[in-house]
């Protein structure tokens, strides 16, 4: 069984895109508070679809359809950051104060 | 395109506008049939006046002189999206983290380019954009390193320069 580069390469981006969704995760169940679990949502947004959307254009080839996918980056790019701020801003303005230091 | 009044200027980016709708069309639907050509065509005319009705054509909104400075902004974010999300990552690994709030203070001149540098921050993992007040934000970072990374103003400094 032989694999091929581009099939090597677009595994390998797969799993940094997984690891970064993995981290997200666990930092939302980590994490102190409402705005410190943002970050973690931001990081699976960006970073793991990113890496996902990235893998699955080298492994479908150059085509339409890879512009059809680098779409949905460019979408995520400007909707996450919007509804991160959305969920921020709401919190504040119902008076969450933002836990300050290590909770250990 | 250096010396343009004002009504060519929005001429030109109303042509502009009208083949990013096209080609976006085209991408998503791929069909070159004349007939089906014909059918994009009016249904990119039905968005072009939708989007003059509700008034979303003003200058600020679709500003012509970035535009070409785009892809290279991207790619820049794009770093630092990496950077900064290797950091959030390794903090939540290892629970290092500090959460803090600082005040940013934001120096470009319109409107799009405000919005542009709230986005960039809330996008870089581990700074999220709480509030707006003119021209100053509330950002709430993960970690002391992050809140620093921030307030060296490089982010800032390219997001102007955007604009020139």
């Amino acid at each position: 069984m032989s694999y091929n580069y581009i099939e090597l390469i677009s595994l390998v981006l797969l799993a940094i895109g997984c690891f970064f969704i993995l981290s997200g995760s666990l930092g939302l169940i980590k994490l102190p508070d409402v705005f410190s679990r943002i970050h973690a949502a931001g990081l699976i947004d960006t970073l793991g679809s990113g890496f996902i959307v990235l893998a699955l254009i080298i492994y479908s080839g150059f085509s339409l359809l890879s512009f059809k996918l680098l779409l949905i980056p460019l979408f995520l790019i400007f909707t996450s950051p919007v509804t991160g701020h959305a969920i921020a801003l709401f919190a504040h303005e119902s008076g969450y104060k933002p836990r300050g230091k290590n909770k250990k | 395109m250096a010396k343009l009044n004002k009504d060519s200027l929005k001429t030109l980016s109303f042509i502009t506008y009208f083949i990013i709708l096209f080609v976006f069309w085209f991408i998503l639907s791929g069909y070159l049939k004349s007939l089906l050509l014909f059918f994009g065509l009016i249904s990119v005319l039905f968005v072009f006046w939708m989007s003059y009705r509700a008034k979303a054509l003003e200058e600020d909104s679709l500003p012509l002189k970035i535009i070409l400075r785009l892809p290279f902004y991207w790619i820049w974010l794009f770093k630092e999206i990496f950077k900064s999300g290797v950091t959030t990552t390794t903090l939540i690994w290892n629970g290092k983290y500090s959460p803090q709030l600082i005040s940013v203070k934001a120096s470009q001149k319109n409107r799009t380019g405000i919005a542009n540098y709230a986005n960039a921050i809330t996008l870089t993992p581990g700074t999220v954009t709480i509030e707006i007040d003119k021209k100053t934000f509330l950002v709430h970072a993960l970690s002391k390193k992050l809140s620093q990374d921030l307030l060296t103003d490089d982010m800032n400094k390219v997001i102007t320069d955007l604009d020139k």
